[in-house]
């Protein structure tokens, strides 16, 4: 019944040579041992970023904290990271649950990001001292109440949401990566570091039915409690971090449409890393049927961008609220209205008008330049809100608007160091991390091979997939 | 138990067209009561006609009651049709397929019911044609920055797309009636199935029209529940309704409520029609799966909505609060609906056991729809009845008989539209289940077989 005839690196990229469980896993680790000739340029490149990032910080601890303005780029960049590099898992968390084969090899790519949540972490530190204790009088969720309510509720149950957070990143990847972090055990030389290193990174994983059974159960709990981790720390950031800052700002939505955002993020954070694996690295197993897939979601997640945004601006624009104008002049038609614009347009207009195209779908530069534009959007987005917010001079002045509209807030060279350093550490973790964990999930390649076959049906070679209960 | 997965052609014609052609015993008497309980209702509505709306326990400052309360719960359980049909066509999800066809059917009975709330709402019904802009000679224009304006563009839109939808469905359906029947039925099939005769070229047709109508129909079901939500929300002058998150809380509050009454009627099917061959176990545990997301996050957007409703801190807001969670009688109501929506229901389903047992899904779905229109009660009615500054009339608010013999007409008259629609056409899509058996497969692992599908 089946066809053995194996099928060329098309759309679903089947690997010819991926014909048996001992071959997937010959190939993948030895292109894991596999150290690429610019891997010492990319590392060297990287970590002049992470210097420049490291003075900027100093550059900008050294002017104090006191003034919230000069920490609006910090905070959206942190903003940037979380929405970006820290909800990349949820691209190999929920087609895991949907039991959508497409994302077998790219859910190694995108649980590694997880790595990015230390820079989060670190870059957070400061922000603990930026933000006023609620003393001075602001909103807050925390409902503040000399000597009922604890003053830095907020940097408290933040702090403790994005360290979960980076934690159950770092589980969710090495619940994921125990069996081929045991075949790596199993390879290395015995007395070796190497030997040591994986024996204690893979437990005592021997595959057994009940370790099998144990990791799929466990992938499904972390999984779950991740997007439920990554939902409250969107949750509190955005409110604790960003709207508390501005009086008059009451938008019961935009927590979601902070953490609904991330969801795109997300896709193209994972549509340019698969852009960057096929293309520079060599992983062409990486093919069509993944752009496609996240191509869709990107569409989709284009509208809901769209969806959540106009819901919010609907109801400031017609209920007309002397504090509501305020928030639409500060955030939409005063002094970032081209930001506003841009990220309008590289956000929304650009993917929507794109990503509705089969063709372009299909194939790997449509959705990548749509991925750089959605990230540039995003990353403007962050900035609009974030910067806007910090500027606003006096938050406890009123309960009911703000006072004055401040100017637009321009970058200095602190900032810009910063941002680089920020998004250079991330990506340095990251291409760091590939030497240890190898970057497609070779379990999954071997699972996948079970479940999938080409068989004769009338005159067409057509897949058969299985999916298991 | 077993499936369909083995039947053939002429076995799944025979079974789903066995109901269409003939006729069960039960079913006279369940439309004949059904029947008798809407024309209650349509007799009450003749009663109200004939008195005004004096009739009926609406009042100052309480304008908007079980109506309009009724009307939004059935426009969200219209969007079950599409949540299930569209997106689980589009997704590819393979569990789908006995059940869109009720799903999508009602959607469509579900939004005829939620526009008969708004004629019995009105005072006088013949001049709802006001809505559209008709009079050029006077120059009078309705106001198109209204919501109000906006509800029936949408509603409307929403109802000619979803018969499209069923419709274009039902065309192979029809063709295998057509083949079946006799006399009269057998002339309607044929003009309906508008000659389909299974080419390649028609079934071609019939995929991509089922593609694009789904993904078309999806940014008007999205748009049709945010308009709703925005007759309250656009507004300033109610505590409790002029909130961002309207829009996305009652949709994903309509999915909750939609979805649960698409697994009631699922239930149905297996114990009125006994097509537990069709409607498996799995399809239960899929939709109590597909349920427990939904529902969580339902009540993620509900948090929000109360969080940033104390998070004002304006008194009025508070005072509304209070008075929805502690004062007699809305606060027994908000327990009751906190309870039947979510804390029974979900960590009920948590359980293999509960999803995959007809009586328990029954009983939990139905749970979730009282809830459910107590939510939309909840919504409505308290923020009118608090008393406003200036307010010189005021009062609380309390249906009258009429009142509530025309919102069970309304569930009278989805239900019966269910069981007349399954005595014309089949309710169970055959060519679905066809194309389903067809793409079946499995592969052999080791000792056991894993269901596969295949895919081009």
């Amino acid at each position: 019944m089946s066809d053995t005839k194996q099928q060329p690196l098309g759309f679903y990229a089947d690997n010819p040579n991926w014909t048996s469980s001992s071959a997937i896993t010959d190939d993948l680790i030895a292109r894991h041992q596999t150290k690429h000739r610019l891997f010492k340029v990319v590392i060297g490149s990287l970590g002049i970023g992470v210097i420049l990032g490291i003075i900027g910080l100093i550059l900008r601890l050294v002017d104090g904290v006191s003034d919230t303005a000069q920490w609006g780029y910090t905070a959206a960049v942190i903003a940037f990271l979380l929405t970006t590099a820290s909800s990349a898992p949820m691209v190999a968390i929920a087609p895991r649950i949907a039991k959508g084969h497409w994302r077998r090899i790219i859910s190694r790519p995108a649980e590694m990001w997880s790595v990015a949540g230390l820079v989060t972490l670190l870059l957070f530190i400061p922000m603990l001292w930026v933000l006023p204790s609620l003393e001075d009088g602001r909103r807050s969720l925390w409902f503040y109440h000399p000597g009922e309510v604890f003053a830095y509720s907020p940097h408290l149950w933040t702090t403790l949401s994005i360290l979960g957070l980076v934690v159950l990143g770092f589980i969710l990847l090495w619940v994921s990566a125990m069996p081929d972090l045991a075949i790596l055990r199993d390879r290395a030389e015995d007395g070796s570091v190497l030997k040591k290193r994986y024996s204690w990174l893979a437990r005592n994983w021997t595959g057994t039915t009940q370790d099998w059974i144990w990791q799929k159960h466990r992938l499904g709990i972390i999984g779950a409690l991740y997007f439920l981790m990554l939902i409250t720390v969107h949750f509190l950031f955005s409110v604790d971090f960003l709207m508390t800052l501005v009086p008059g700002w009451i938008d019961a939505l935009y927590p979601a449409t902070h953490a609904a955002n991330s969801l795109q993020a997300a896709t193209a954070t994972m549509i340019l890393t698969m852009f960057v694996l096929r293309t520079f690295c060599g992983y062409k197993e990486i093919g069509k049927v993944q752009f496609w897939s996240l191509g869709k979601l990107m569409f989709a997640l284009s509208l809901l961008w769209f969806w959540f945004w106009f819901s919010s601006f609907n109801i400031y624009w017609y209920g007309k609220k002397p504090n509501e104008q305020q928030v639409m002049e500060l955030f939409i038609h005063g002094p970032y209205m081209p930001i506003f614009y841009a990220t309008f347009i590289l956000v929304f207009v650009v993917p929507l008008f794109t990503m509705i195209w089969n063709f372009l779908r299909r194939s790997i530069w449509g959705p990548t330049l749509i991925a750089i534009s959605v990230l540039i959007g995003i990353f403007l987005d962050r900035i609009r809100v974030y910067v806007a917010a910090y500027s606003v001079s006096d938050q406890s002045s009123s309960f009911h608007g703000i006072d004055v509209i401040p100017p637009t807030v321009y970058p200095d060279v602190a900032d810009v160091f910063i941002v680089i350093g920020a998004i250079t550490a991330s990506i340095l973790l990251y291409v760091l991390l590939t030497r240890v964990v190898p970057i497609i999930n070779i379990w999954e390649q071997k699972e996948l091979l079970l479940y999938k076959l080409h068989k004769k049906y009338h005159r067409a070679t057509v897949m058969v997939l299985g999916k298991p209960d | 138990m077993q499936d369909y997965s083995h039947s053939s052609d002429k076995e799944l014609n025979s079974n789903l067209l066995r109901d269409v052609l003939g006729t069960p015993k039960w079913w006279w008497s369940a439309f004949g009561m059904l029947f008798l309980i809407w024309i209650t209702g349509m007799g009450a509505y003749g009663w109200e006609l004939n008195q005004g709306i004096g009739v009926l326990g609406v009042n100052r400052p309480v304008y908007w009651g079980f109506f309009i309360t009724n009307f939004v719960f059935w426009i969200g359980i219209s969007h079950a049709g599409i949540m299930v049909s569209a997106i689980l066509r589009l997704t590819q999800a393979e569990w789908r397929r006995p059940v869109t066809r009720a799903a999508e059917v009602l959607t469509l009975f579900s939004l005829i019911a939620a526009l008969t709330n708004i004629l019995f709402h009105v005072g006088r019904p013949w001049r709802l044609y006001w809505i559209t802009p008709y009079d050029f000679e006077r120059g009078i224009w309705p106001n198109i920055r209204s919501p109000f304006v906006w509800d029936p563009a949408a509603v409307g839109t929403y109802l000619i797309g979803s018969s499209l939808f069923v419709f274009v469905a039902l065309i192979p359906d029809m063709a295998a009636a057509r083949d079946r029947a006799s006399g009269f039925r057998r002339k309607m099939y044929a003009v309906l199935c508008l000659g389909f005769r299974g080419t390649p070229k028609q079934w071609k047709l019939q995929g991509v029209a089922g593609i694009l109508l789904s993904a078309l129909v999806l940014p008007v079901f999205v748009s049709v529940h945010s308009i709703v939500s925005w007759d309250f929300a656009v507004s300033i002058g109610v505590e409790g309704w002029h909130s961002t998150i309207f829009a996305p809380y009652f949709i994903i509050g309509a999915i909750h409520s939609g979805v649960s009454a698409v697994a009631m009627v699922m239930v149905l099917m297996v114990w009125l029609w006994k097509w537990d061959k069709y409607i498996t176990k799995d399809h239960f545990d899929a939709i109590g799966r597909l349920l427990i997301i939904v529902a969580t996050t339902w009540f993620f957007f509900f948090a929000l909505e109360w969080i940033f409703a104390l998070y004002t801190l304006e008194s009025a807001e508070i005072a509304l609060r209070e008075w929805q969670v502690f004062r007699t009688p809305m606060g027994p109501l908000f327990l009751v609906f906190l309870i039947t929506a979510f804390f029974i229901p979900v960590p009920a389903w948590l359980f293999k056991r509960v999803r995959r047992s007809h009586m328990g899904m029954f009983i939990t779905t139905f749970l979730v729809n009282i809830g459910m229109w107590l939510e939309r009660f909840l919504i409505i009615v308290p923020g009118l009845a608090r008393r406003q500054p200036l307010e010189f009339d005021w009062g609380s608010y309390a249906p009258s008989i009429v009142e509530i013999l025309l919102v069970a007409s309304t569930f009278a008259f989805v239900s019966m539209g269910i069981l007349l629609f399954a005595k014309i056409f089949p309710l169970i899509p055959i060519f679905d289940m066809k194309e389903g058996v067809r793409l079946r497969d499995e592969i052999q692992i080791g000792r056991r077989s894993v269901p596969a599908s295949i895919r081009e």
